[in-house]
């Protein structure tokens, strides 16, 4: 049977950042109205193993989704601050935010590349460099301003992920009707913050609290972006790998394009969710809470306390 | 000959059976050595109780102080058996209260996910795949 994933993106209708360049911030602004539908394969190259996934796109007026057919029961749907996760039909897990601050001003510098022609299309390629440091190179579509080939580096200039369109339709661009929005139960902005406001030169955008006592901040750099998760029980992780960094020992997993960090400290758990190459790791726990054990009576404290 | 030294204080105080002073006289009678012993033992015997009897000055003994240690044996006692209370109770409650359990990274994922769909850009970059790998992987 043929596996079926529905993966949603709503493009906001937020202007781009005035800080990119004009071409490139005028097809990003044309790619969010474009239509197409593509097939996109994902592969990522981390200290754990290489991470692959693939996904198929669709975009029409303005509503991106992305599917995928290596499972039949599972559809996942984000977008316009939206995200959830259903199988067989019942929802398994979902969130929804507000966002509280606009984009991070980008660290980046944006350097033209010029034209290229991509799956047979012209198209125009740019690189973000961070410091001295290319860090990502896109190519947009020129009819369309879709993205059609992103790739990450580390600071060492090595291959981190690359997300590749292989196939590109802009006759049939095929969108279902999305259900309507699911009703979210929405986490709360936090005005006082007691994480640091720059890691990294990573910015903190926003942070949340919900009813359950789970914090998170929201960091961006204008290009890559993690999220800092403040729980009051432990968090875990499929399948972690043990990482030991100068700023402690975590669990760790990667997906294809996604990093999570999980340790806990006398507080609770903590969690790092993000799309931050490898080499900007360190540096940004090394600001957060180090890992800490709570010892045994903490533990039973928070079992019968929270 | 084996001298019987050890019988000369009991016969003293008077303590040996008849069989037992019979030998010991017999003993005595051809041994010099234990009748010297005897002899010996009688004379210090007579000097140390014709010593005289002296009553002791008051105060040279201290009298004992009142004790009050009951009172305080008494508290230690219950702040035991509270302590023991107390920490039941804790055992109790942290073995009846059902575990909270751990936070999912599929939620927090999630969470990330949503906020990243409200960046303006980069769609197709940020697309969020679930750690649990169930799409696309």
């Amino acid at each position: 049977m043929r596996r079926l994933i529905v993966f949603t993106v709503l493009l906001t209708a937020l202007p781009a950042s005035t800080a990119w360049a004009t071409d490139l911030d005028e097809l990003l602004q044309s790619g969010q109205g474009a239509s197409y539908s593509a097939e996109q394969v994902i592969s990522c190259s981390t200290p754990d193993g290489v991470r692959d996934a693939v996904v198929n796109i669709a975009q029409s007026g303005g509503e991106l989704r992305v599917t995928s057919s290596l499972a039949d029961d599972v559809e996942v749907a984000t977008g316009a601050g939206e995200w959830s996760l259903s199988r067989q039909g019942g929802l398994i897990v979902e969130a929804s935010v507000d966002a509280g601050t606009a984009m991070a001003d980008p660290l980046y510098v944006v350097e033209d590349v010029g034209s290229v022609v991509f799956l047979g299309r012209d198209a125009m390629a740019f690189r973000l460099i961070r410091g001295t440091e290319p860090r990502a190179e896109l190519i947009f579509d020129n009819q369309t301003g879709a993205l059609v080939h992103a790739t990450t580096f580390t600071a060492d200039g090595e291959i981190y992920c690359e997300r590749r369109f292989i196939s590109f339709d802009t006759s049939q661009p095929a969108i279902e009707q999305k259900d309507e929005p699911l009703a979210t139960t929405s986490p709360t902005l936090v005005e006082d913050s007691d994480l640091p406001q720059v890691v990294a030169g990573f910015e903190r955008l926003d942070h949340y609290e919900d009813e359950e006592g789970v914090r998170f901040a929201y960091y961006s750099d204008g290009f890559f972006s993690f999220a800092l998760f403040e729980t009051p029980t432990a968090v875990t992780v499929p399948e972690p790998t043990l990482a030991e960094l100068e700023s402690g020992r975590y669990s760790r997993a990667f997906t294809a394009g996604q990093v999570i960090y999980v340790w806990e400290t006398r507080h609770g758990g903590m969690a790092l969710v993000g799309d931050l190459p490898p080499d900007l790791h360190d540096a940004v726990l090394a600001e957060m809470p180090r890992p800490e054990d709570p010892g045994l009576f903490r533990r039973w404290w928070r079992a019968l306390f929270g | 000959m084996i001298h019987r030294s050890e019988l000369t204080s009991a016969y003293l105080d008077g303590e040996l059976t008849a069989s037992e002073h019979t030998e010991l006289a017999e003993h005595l009678s051809g041994c010099g050595k234990c009748s010297a012993e005897m002899e010996q033992l009688q004379r210090v015997r007579s000097a140390v109780r014709s010593l005289p009897v002296l009553e002791l000055p008051a105060g040279i003994v201290p009298e004992a102080d009142p004790v009050v240690v009951p009172l305080r044996r008494q508290k230690g006692l219950w702040t035991g058996v509270a302590a023991a209370v107390v920490a039941t109770v804790i055992a109790v409650a942290a073995l009846v209260t059902p575990d909270p359990g751990p936070v999912s990274v599929d939620e927090l994922s999630s969470r990330f996910g949503a906020r990243v769909s409200l960046d303006p850009a980069f769609g197709p970059a940020k697309v969020v795949i679930p750690p649990s790998g169930v799409v696309g992987e």
